[in-house]
């Protein structure tokens, strides 16, 4: 069970890589919507930094050399 | 100022050095000098992981590079750091666990890929690799320091005395103590380094009234650096996806981070290293985007030092502007002397002969790489960011010989791949000074080589079958 949600922990980081990467979180020349007066790209990008802490988080609960 | 300045820098350097002399007890082996025992818990491992890679590039460059392109630099350095860290948990375990199995005394990733792939050829490359894009790196936290410090203190010396001077005491202590004196250096620095970034990042949103202000005031002045690509155009997907690249192959492709990443004690410790190095990122990055903002309004057509000069010491209370300064020079000396160590640790990594005597040469190429970084920071450019950057981007074209090494169960039946490794480095090299193009096939340089490479790798597990 461990090692199947490592393997998803891996693959959330991936597609959270590739997401950000997209007009997702990058959209050109756009800063709305704000959240407590940041930008988008900014409060979004602070937020990915967040999740990805999380998952990191996670992934050292679960990683298959844990005990190694 | 500059007495007070002087008063706690030269504390601030006594303490260093007495750490360094604390470093000096117990057996002077290779293991021990370059790899500090390699016992090191989570707490301390974060320190000195933080302090080597948040550097002058960070407490400087981060600011300005807010100021000129916009609120995009925050995907360009804390989103590809947070890859990085889930990187370090990931493929930090197979990279100690590779060397565990081979029964390695690992001193260095060149050493160790010399083993692997069963040629000093890659030992020598790997060394060329390393070499030829940390140094300039080591040079531009040289550089950014003794400019500001030139700018703060225009009568006091010139830039050059202030390089030479860094280069001095990093090159006493780190000499005297090894791995061990700029660990403990590193605590100090790190905690530094967070405390000054942080009051000067609460001075200027304070400065404003509050974050909506703030961005309200940058809006007005230039709305462009609220959203990539910024209003320069620097932020294109080419750019984040090549430096996210660079940034998230760091603690494999850059000796000092390798090391931090070998020097741990165990697993579990590499892993809460790695947790606190993930939330220590965010906490760095986020005031130097506000530092960035305030200039953005305050000093948007000023030059890098002016900016930095202004905000950092004329803005701010004389025992702030002490405080920033130290801090500062802190930054620059931990990653400088971290990586000048790791240069050091790779060429013994490749020495043959008895420890005690490959040692000392090893010591004395760490002065002599100091030397040749002090040559070239008086010799480089001002860009830090952009030139950080190039060092990442160039050390990530090693990536795919060194996971070969790593991951392939029979490395030395693909130790060919050292050639097109070199190709790639030297292609590299001279798209970065302009005598080969930028881009090939419409691809910037620093994402397709890794790319091309990677698949020569990946084709090369299926094609040379493992005997």
């Amino acid at each position: 069970m461990k090692n199947k949600i490592w393997k998803i922990c891996c693959a959330l980081v991936i597609i959270i890589g590739v997401l950000t990467l997209t007009p997702l979180v990058i959209p050109e020349g756009v800063h709305q919507p704000e959240l407590m007066g940041m930008p988008y790209t900014l409060w979004m990008g602070i937020v990915v930094s967040l999740l990805l802490w999380v998952i990191t988080y996670v992934g050292i609960l679960v990683h298959p050399g844990k005990n190694d | 100022m500059l007495q007070k300045l002087l008063i706690a820098g030269t504390i601030y350097v006594l303490i260093i050095i007495g750490l360094a002399m604390y470093s000096r007890k117990g057996e002077r082996t290779s293991k021990n000098y370059l790899m500090a025992g390699s016992s090191i818990g989570s707490l301390i491992g974060m320190f000195t992981f933080a302090a080597s890679l948040f550097s002058t590039f960070t407490l400087m460059g981060m600011p300005d590079f807010f100021r000129v392109h916009g609120v995009g630099a925050w995907i360009f350095l804390a989103f590809s750091d947070a890859l990085m860290v889930f990187g370090v948990i990931w493929f930090g375990y197979y990279l100690r666990k590779s060397v565990k199995e081979n029964n390695h005394e690992y001193l260095g990733m060149a050493g160790y890929m010399e083993k692997r792939f069963e040629s000093k050829w890659v030992g020598y490359l790997m060394f060329f690799g390393v070499f030829i894009f940390l140094v300039p790196y080591v040079a531009i936290q040289i550089r950014g320091v003794s400019i500001f410090l030139n700018q703060a203190f225009p009568e006091a010396l010139p830039l050059w005395a202030w390089a030479v001077g860094l280069v001095f005491v990093m090159l006493v202590y780190s000499e005297l103590g090894g791995l061990k004196a700029i660990i403990y250096s590193d605590i100090l620095q790190g905690a530094l380094l967070l405390v000054v970034v942080w009051i000067i990042g609460v001075f200027c949103l304070r400065s404003f009234g509050g974050m909506e202000e703030m961005f309200n005031q940058v809006e007005a002045k230039n709305s462009a650096l609220l959203s990539a690509p910024g209003p320069k155009g620097l932020f294109s997907l080419q750019f984040f996806i090549g430096s996210a690249m660079g940034i998230m192959l760091l603690p494999f492709t850059q000796p000092h981070i390798s090391t931090r990443i070998m020097i741990m004690k165990d697993n579990k410790s590499l892993y809460r290293m790695a947790l606190g190095l993930g939330f220590f990122a965010i906490l760095v990055i986020l005031p130097t985007a506000f530092i960035g903002m305030y200039g953005a309004v305050n000093y948007a057509d000023l030059s890098p030092a002016e900016f930095l000069g202004k905000t950092l010491i004329t803005d701010q209370p004389e025992m702030i502007a002490v405080l920033v300064t130290i801090g500062l020079i802190a930054a620059a000396i931990s990653t400088s002397d971290s990586l000048l160590f790791a240069l050091g640790g790779e060429m013994r990594s490749l020495l043959k002969g008895e420890d005690a005597e490959m040692l000392k040469w090893a010591r004395v190429a760490i002065v002599v790489f100091g030397l040749v970084s002090l040559v070239f920071a008086l010799l480089s450019n001002d860009q830090l960011v952009l030139l950080a950057r190039t060092s990442f981007a160039g050390t990530s074209i090693l990536a795919p010989l060194i996971f070969t090494g790593i991951l392939s169960k029979n490395p030395a039946a693909r130790k060919w791949l050292a050639i097109p490794t070199l190709l790639g480095l030297l292609i590299f090299i001279g798209s970065s000074l302009n005598v080969l193009p930028k881009s090939f096939v419409g691809v910037r340089a620093e994402i397709i080589i890794p790319i091309v490479l990677g698949v020569l790798a990946l084709g090369a597990n299926y094609v040379v079958k493992d005997k």
